[in-house]
């Protein structure tokens, strides 16, 4: 549809002008380019959303026509949905866990890397894979396997003499499994971090060195604060992540967020809501609340960032 | 000039390609029919509905047959999504809980027009016609039937010198199970907790005269009858009969996840044609027998169609859907592909062609059903909005129960409060 109106105008185009090539010509044609990109935004991106804000002041069952029904979703969502603050706590508790660690894990690494070792770009490559396969269905059905009752990681234990509980099927375990899940998927920030360390001249050390400043003192004192803009980076990209995060829950809950809704993320809730019981306007309206909570997070951040961040220019 | 590949040629190219593709769409011969198939279920079904599939097309040259299909808890979402992009395939396999939702916002064409001319199934019996019928129209070709049925691995009740648990008690039942678990040293159990599976507590709540729903859509049961259901299976699970919580929740709710073949349990609470596609994953021969039975009279089992065909009411190859539907019940040839996998055919003439040559199994599950039938109490009235989400909550709540977060008591009043809530929601 919208392909075949754009293609024509590309063909005649070039005919109506006074000149054969020009600045036009290259508009279009980094257009052109550009086209795939765009018409899957506007269509499958922005669109979509747009309709889903209308649709969450809808009754919406899939089947039959939206019937406009006001903020009646939203108000069923904030004063009477035990389910969406359950969701919310545990979505929270899986942001404020998995974030910091994983940023933590991934800068650790990186410094360690970072001591010039040989063979640099093999353990780079090495350390990136699980990021590549991490948000799979494969790697989720992996993890369930590892962290069964009977899985590897009980077997390992019981070496120790450990008597490993079902790691997955245990609500008082199975958020913590996923935290860990997450946490193995250090790649990309790590990537990240190692080029922010890169980035701090070596010259500031030597000073340091020679001041008598220990390694935990030019930790603190040197490459923090340095690293902050990077730090700031990972950090709000991993926290849309933690808080977007569906797939493992999804998988090794099968759907469900259990054991009794101990991985009930709130992806997982909207999506319950959604394809499950069929209240898609309700899942929209849940939808766009997460959405709000996610664009304050990050306007907080932004916000509060020049005060911590130091850009070094 | 066809060296000539400059950027307007490869455009004219990319335009001429467009539409070619677009034409391509439109089907080349006005008399093809190009037929969507959808079903859930698990491999065993896929080979079974492909040969079918493909023995109809080589009578059949005209018609296409393309078949999709997914595991139950996917099946639905995706369904009612391609329903709202009314995009739904053309033949889709419906099960009684949803037929009635389907057929009532208008996603389903009503079969009667088709009856004695594309549909031949006249010699269906009244019951098996009347449950795949909403509001007085037909909307469901009944594929088979089932019941309830208890399927467990023979060799664990041999091991432990005990009887099998056939036409027992549910006093009886628990005894023998804690038998085998016993038996086996507490590693392997004698049945798996189904106090999560709506099935069960179903049959259960008909023996005591009680239902899930009842005629009007309502809550067919109080906070005792649920409570007693939990008190039932914790006491199994203390004297273990059954395996505890942490063990029971690998379950997901589906044949590959059932803890009897994962080689943990000797018993699986399920329908009556699933049996063949458990023996499909289990090395032990398994046998098939009624649910435990309560102290009175009222029969838990019934009769229903354990899938149906329904046509989406959309669909531009109605009458070739159809036609492939009644090949898949009506005719001796696709019927057998078929089997007794989706249930016992409704059909005596079909019945009898199939049974005829049936594998052990296959006779086990008709037997099994010959035994039920007049045993059987009136199928239920199709449940109310969502009992999708309450079957799902009493999964949750079980769950609760099991990790011992919630008293029996309490579990049985969440149950109705939380029930009753969606109820009054939908």
């Amino acid at each position: 549809m919208t392909t075949t109106a754009q293609i024509p105008l590309t063909i005649s185009e070039p005919e109506k002008r006074s000149r054969p090539r020009g600045g036009l010509s290259r508009t279009l044609v980094s257009y052109s380019f550009l086209a795939p990109w765009l018409i899957g935004f506007l269509g499958l991106t922005l669109g979509p959303t747009l309709a889903s804000l209308y649709l969450s002041f809808t009754n919406f069952d899939l089947l039959q026509d939206p019937q406009f029904i006001g903020t009646a979703n939203y108000q069923r969502i904030v004063t009477n949905d035990v389910k969406f603050w359950h969701s919310m706590q545990v979505t929270f508790a899986y942001v404020v866990m998995a974030v910091p660690l994983k940023l933590a894990f991934a800068l650790g690494l990186a410094m360690v890397l970072n001591r010039g070792i040989a063979g640099l770009p093999l353990y780079r490559a090495l350390f990136y894979l699980p990021s590549l396969l991490g948000a799979s269905v494969a790697i989720a059905v992996l993890w369930r396997q590892l962290f069964a009752k009977d899985g590897l990681v009980n077997v390992a234990l019981a070496l120790f003499g450990i008597d490993g509980p079902s790691w997955i099927s245990d609500p008082n375990y199975s958020l913590y499994t996923l935290v860990l899940l997450s946490i193995w998927q250090f790649g990309s920030p790590m990537i990240i971090f190692l080029a922010g360390l890169r980035q701090i001249p070596s010259d500031v050390y030597e000073a340091a060195d020679i001041d008598g400043a220990n390694k935990v003192q030019q930790f603190v004192k040197i490459t923090l604060p340095l690293l902050t803009p990077v730090i700031f980076f990972n950090g709000i990209v991993q926290t849309i992540d933690a808080f977007k995060a569906f797939t493992p829950a999804f998988i090794i809950s099968e759907g469900t967020g259990g054991p009794i809704d101990s991985t009930l993320f709130y992806t997982l809730y909207l999506y319950q809501e959604g394809f499950a019981y069929f209240r898609m306007g309700y899942a929209s309206a849940l939808a766009w609340i997460l959405l709000i909570i996610i664009a304050c997070f990050t306007a907080f951040s932004f916000l509060t960032s020049r005060y911590w961040v130091h850009y070094n220019d | 000039m066809t060296h000539d590949l400059n950027r307007r040629t490869l455009l004219k190219a990319a335009l001429g390609s467009a539409g070619l593709s677009a034409l391509g769409s439109l089907p080349a011969f006005a008399q093809d029919a190009r037929i969507r198939l959808y079903w859930w279920g698990s491999k065993e079904r896929a080979d079974r509905t492909l040969k079918a599939v493909s023995l109809y097309q080589e009578r059949n040259p005209s018609v296409k047959i393309d078949g999709e299909t997914l595991a139950w808890g996917d099946y639905w979402p995706r369904l009612a999504t391609q329903a709202a992009g009314r995009n739904a395939p053309d033949l889709i396999q419906m099960d009684y809980r949803y037929v009635a939702e389907y057929a009532r916002r208008g996603a389903l064409m009503p079969l009667d027009e088709f009856l004695g001319k594309s549909l031949d199934i006249g010699d269906f019996d009244k019951a098996s016609l009347d449950s795949c019928k909403v509001d007085g129209k037909l909307y469901g070709i009944n594929i088979g039937n089932n019941s309830n049925a208890l399927i467990y691995n023979k060799a664990a009740f041999q091991k432990a010198g005990v009887a099998e648990p056939i036409d027992v008690t549910w006093d009886k039942f628990f005894e023998l199970a804690a038998a085998v678990t016993k038996a086996h040293n507490g590693e392997y159990f004698g049945t798996s907790d189904a106090s999560a599976e709506e099935v069960a507590f179903e049959n259960w709540l008909r023996q005591r005269g009680k239902a899930l729903y009842t005629e009007d859509g309502k809550l067919g049961l109080d906070e005792k009858d649920a409570a007693d259901w939990f008190a039932m299976w914790a006491k199994a699970r203390e004297t273990k009969a059954c395996p505890p919580a942490d063990l029971q929740a690998l379950d997901k709710n589906n044949i590959e996840t059932n803890l009897l073949t994962q080689g943990r349990a000797a018993c699986a609470f399920n329908h009556s044609n699933q049996y063949v596609g458990y023996q499909v994953l289990n090395k032990n021969p398994l046998g098939i027998t009624m649910y435990p039975q309560g102290a009175g009279p009222n029969p838990g089992h019934y009769l229903k169609p354990s899938m149906m065909w329904s046509i989406y009411a959309r669909s531009k190859v109605a009458e070739p859907a159809v036609k492939f539907a009644n090949f898949t019940v009506k005719d001796v040839d696709g019927a057998k592909l078929l089997g007794v996998e989706r249930g016992v055919p409704a059909s005596p003439k079909i019945r009898e062609a199939v049974s005829a040559e049936l594998d052990a199994q296959g006779k086990l599950v008709v037997d099994f059903i010959s035994h039920v039938t007049p045993k059987v109490g009136p199928i239920p009235p199709a449940p109310p909005k969502g009992a999708g989400e309450i079957q799902t909550m009493l999964r949750r709540i079980s769950e609760q129960v099991g990790f011992g977060r919630l008293s029996t008591a309490d579990g049985g009043k969440q149950y109705v409060s939380e029930a009753q809530a969606i109820l009054s929601r939908a």
